[in-house]
């Protein structure tokens, strides 16, 4: 099988799993007690008010009717109102799923960049301080949560050493870039606004360090162990016989078979980022799909709740195509379903 | 890409990203990191407050706090409440009502400018009116069984015909955000929900405002902030030190808001911070905790419907055995005991009605009464409190143990608030006891009476009693019915008489609300009155006019 065989059938399975997701999601979320409408106009609301929103709703309709009509809507791109923000559902996605991509993204950089590096010096320097010093990181990190991280960077940075931005996605002094992409810091360096870019940077920093750090230490211990292991194998023995520097045989010999198994669970953090980020966007004030997720589900906002779990399930099996078609490209053997 | 250039770029990037950070720290400290010139108290008279949630700014649409507080800011009003419980002009310089209380007639006051410039007439007036009407979303609750007619007698003259009489319409006038017709006209996206109408605005009026209010929006970002400048031209003219603008945040999240306060990036804070949090932000140098009587009050809703709570003496025990000074003193300090089922500072509140209080004499005798009494193992009462209020949990606890005393025995349900407004929907599935607060609609004692005790209300979160008297039904509808404001006192004192022998709910406490300031640098006139032992504005929002707030930059504690 080639990769682009391999690519189509995992492309031609996501689509099951988003139909299969977006099933389920619907379902959830319509039969949690709470009648949405009138949650939306309060309990004082005239009835008249309230069955108008429920028929514009369809949520007068049965079950399976009130799915095929929000089916059809996502297929057309409509995902209905929000009830918090009584705007189309679509145009508050556009308006917030940037912001949480661009933080995931940069503490997807920061996870992949720092976890390689632990992980590749802790086998290195196995069984020494370095190893011992990464080992009670990755402890810490992995059983601290995001948001504990994010309220201790929030009171070290807010209050005893303020040299770093915490709230917010830019300074209000600062004027934001026009929304190309959504990313703040892309959009200025398309536009050469500097300081923007520099001020969205600063911002960028400890929201994605809560995010990034747990799952980094994870990988990191993750490599350093696989690595650890590869060093015992034959062919390691052999190479070093033939008297290869040892640095060329870490990089070469060691890092690449390594970072397989690394590069599935690392696939599906840099996917959970999202998901982890509903209480740091919190914590942080950042204006992300994750904080708007939260508060539609505190509310009942059925249409917003089932596009950012469609939105966040989309993402997540995009970057598990990835994974795989990455995976599959450091390792034939997958992809050639064993046969090599 | 081979390896070993993946490797070259690994290895290359640590040190610029120890580059990038060392610069990103050297740099920082600067204005811009903590907060930027615009964000810091010493550069503009700026008030930002934290909201539970970014406000709508729709008059047709705002109705929670948030929204209040912007709405009352961005428009102007025919009538405004005073501290007092009272109302003057504002838009209206006169009024009269005939047809014994059936018609009003409103003279307008003339040369108000809209923030774009046009004149304020009778026409923008009926527009606003029937455009509550009809869309029934907001405050228009309060208009849609009460309003027959809106008419424009002439360019400065309005008159609403009413279909029966309404004691307090003239308090319900403080929600009548009065908009600009043609503006919003102009604006109107067809085809829409409401005919001829299209959206009747609703989209545009998301993030713009058409009003004639001391401030206009500057910009709304949805889940984040409003911001508003002030209107220079506004008719009621400006203090030296009055606020330039206004924000309103949208986060109550306890370490956001105490970082904010920290850097003078927040003047008040939201009401929802813990006691515990509030303690961390009273140590804040020039930080005060103003606390200020607004109408909530806390109330222990008993099922009339469901045994053993049917039973008025089992009822009565209750209210005798909870022990108010501890919830006062301890649980929510600052707090006042309630005197009746409404706020006592409520105009139309009853003075001198038979109080529960502790008494653990009492509960026995009216215990004995009850037709439980001897079966109490069998009858053991259900409690629920708000699994979002976590402070509820230490009342619960409390009365459990109270009741403990007498022999009852109280089962604590902790349960989220989607879960609460569904169970209330039937007497079968409404809780013995709901924990609950709440707060008046508008300002007269009607707005309590009738939303907590009239059977229109049963089955909401706002009557979990199940009352359902008939007789109490037509006494609330004709006081309710009464223009004359001291004859229509005298019978809510009957009708709160007879509540308080009813016993339906555990009157817990009137809530002081709390919240955080930066008393070193802003007036805060209902603060002020607060401490001066003044009364405060009960009607939500409106403690917050930020017209009449001064702000001293250069007194910003450093």
């Amino acid at each position: 099988m080639n990769l682009r065989t391999f690519l189509m059938k995992r492309l031609m399975l996501s689509i099951f799993v988003i139909v299969g997701l977006s099933i389920v999601i619907f379902v959830i979320s319509r039969v949690v007690p709470g009648d949405p409408a009138r949650m939306a106009l309060g309990s004082k609301a005239p009835q008249f008010a309230v069955d108008a929103l429920r028929q514009e709703m369809y949520l007068d309709k049965p079950l399976i009717s009130q799915y095929v009509y929000w089916a059809k809507g996502v297929v057309t791109g409509d995902l209905g109102k929000s009830l918090i923000t009584k705007r189309a559902v679509l145009e508050d996605v556009q308006e917030f799923l940037p912001a949480t991509l661009e933080l995931a993204l940069f503490a997807g950089v920061i996870m992949v960049l720092f976890s390689i590096i632990f992980g590749a010096l802790a086998a290195k320097y196995r069984d020494t301080w370095i190893d011992t010093l990464i080992r009670i990181m990755a402890y810490s990190g992995v059983a601290m949560p995001s948001f504990v991280l994010a309220v201790l960077f929030l009171l070290l940075f807010g209050y005893i050493w303020p040299i770093i931005p915490v709230l917010g996605r830019l300074s209000t002094d600062v004027l934001p870039p026009p929304s190309l992409t959504g990313l703040i810091t892309i959009d200025s360096l398309l536009t050469g606004n500097l300081a923007a870019f520099w001020d969205g940077f600063k911002h960028l920093i400890l929201p994605s360090l809560a995010l990034a750090i747990g799952p980094l230490f994870q990988e990191a211990r993750l490599i350093r162990s696989a690595m650890t292991d590869n060093m015992n194998k034959d062919y390691v023995t052999a190479v070093t016989g033939y008297g290869i520097p040892s640095r060329i045989i870490m990089r070469k010999y060691l890092l690449k078979p390594s970072l397989i198994p690394a590069v599935s669970v690392m696939g599906l953090d840099l996917a959970a980022l999202m998901g982890n980020a509903f209480l740091v966007e919190v914590i942080f004030n950042w204006p992300g799909i994750s904080r708007y997720g939260m508060n539609a589900m505190l509310q009942k906002d059925l249409n917003a709740i089932s596009a950012v779990i469609i939105v966040f399930g989309c993402i997540f099996v995009l970057v598990n195509i990835i994974v795989d078609f990455i995976v599959a490209y450091l390792d034939p053997r997958i992809r050639l379903g064993g046969k090599i | 890409m081979k390896l070993k250039s993946l490797w070259k770029k690994v290895k290359t990037m640590p040190f610029i990203l120890m580059v990038i950070m060392v610069l990103v720290t050297g740099c920082g400290g600067g204005e811009a990191d903590k907060g930027g010139s615009k964000d810091s108290a010493s550069a503009e008279k700026i008030i930002r407050v934290s909201e539970a949630n970014v406000p709508k700014i729709d008059p047709g649409v705002g109705s929670d706090y948030s929204s209040s507080v912007a709405l009352c800011n961005l428009y102007d009003t025919l009538v405004y409440p005073n501290d007092d419980g009272t109302l003057k002009p504002m838009l209206a310089t006169k009024w009269e009502t005939t047809d014994n209380g059936l018609t009003w007639i409103f003279d307008l006051r003339q040369g108000v400018k809209f923030h774009n410039g046009e004149e304020l007439t009778a026409e923008d007036v009926v527009f606003s009116m029937e455009r509550m009407l009809k869309m029934g979303e907001g405050y228009g609750y309060l208009y849609t069984n009460v309003i027959a007619e809106a008419k424009a007698l002439d360019t400065y003259k309005v008159q609403f015909k009413l279909k029966e009489t309404f004691g307090p319409f003239l308090s319900t006038l403080v929600r009548l955000y009065v908009l600009d017709k043609s503006q919003v006209m102009a604006n109107i996206k067809t085809p829409g929900p409401y005919g001829e109408m299209g959206d009747y605005g609703k989209d545009w009026l998301l993030n713009h405002d058409a009003g004639s209010g001391p401030f206009k929006v500057q910009e709304l970002k949805m889940q984040e902030y409003l911001s508003a400048e002030r209107f220079e031209q506004y008719w009621g003219g400006w203090d030296k030190d009055a606020p330039e603008a206004f924000k309103i945040i949208g986060t109550n999240s306890a370490p956001t808001i105490r970082t904010l306060m920290t850097r003078k990036e927040l003047e008040i804070s939201d009401q929802w911070q813990s006691e515990e949090a509030l303690k961390a932000l009273d140590e804040i140098p020039g930080v005060s905790v103003n606390s200020a009587f607004m109408g909530s009050m806390m109330n222990i809703m008993l099922n009339t419907k469901k045994a053993p709570t049917d039973d008025v003496h089992f009822r009565k025990a209750l209210a005798y055995i909870l022990d108010y000074q501890i919830i006062e003193n301890k649980i929510f300090p600052g707090s006042k005991k309630a005197l009746g089922p409404v706020p006592f500072n409520l105009p139309g509140a009853a003075q001198g009605l038979p109080q529960y209080s502790r008494n653990l004499e009492k509960a026995k005798q009216e215990l004995e009464k009850s037709k439980y009494a001897n079966n109490l193992e069998k009858y053991p009462v259900e409690l629920a409190w708000i699994a979002e209020v976590p402070d509820e949990e230490k009342i619960a606890l409390l009365l459990q143990a109270n009741a403990a005393e007498l022999g009852i025995k109280i089962n604590i349900v902790k349960t989220p608030w989607l879960s609460f407004t569904e169970q209330v929907a039937s007497p079968e599935t409404t809780a013995n006891a709901s924990i609950i607060f709440v707060s008046p609609h508008y300002n007269d004692a009607g707005s309590v009476i009738e939303t907590r005790y009239h059977s229109n209300s049963a089955g909401t979160w706002e009557q979990c009693e199940w009352l359902k008297d008939t007789n109490l039904d037509i006494a609330i509808k004709q006081a309710i019915g009464t223009v004359e404001d001291s004859l229509r006192a005298s019978k809510y004192k009957a009708i709160q008489e007879s509540i308080v022998d009813l016993c339906p709910t555990l009157w817990v406490f009137d809530q002081a609300e709390k919240r955080a300031y930066q008393s070193d640098y802003i007036l805060w006139p209902a603060a002020e009155a607060g401490k001066a032992g003044k009364p405060v504005n009960t009607v939500m929002g409106y403690a917050f006019y930020f017209h009449d707030f001064k702000v001293y930059p250069e007194k910003v504690t450093k």
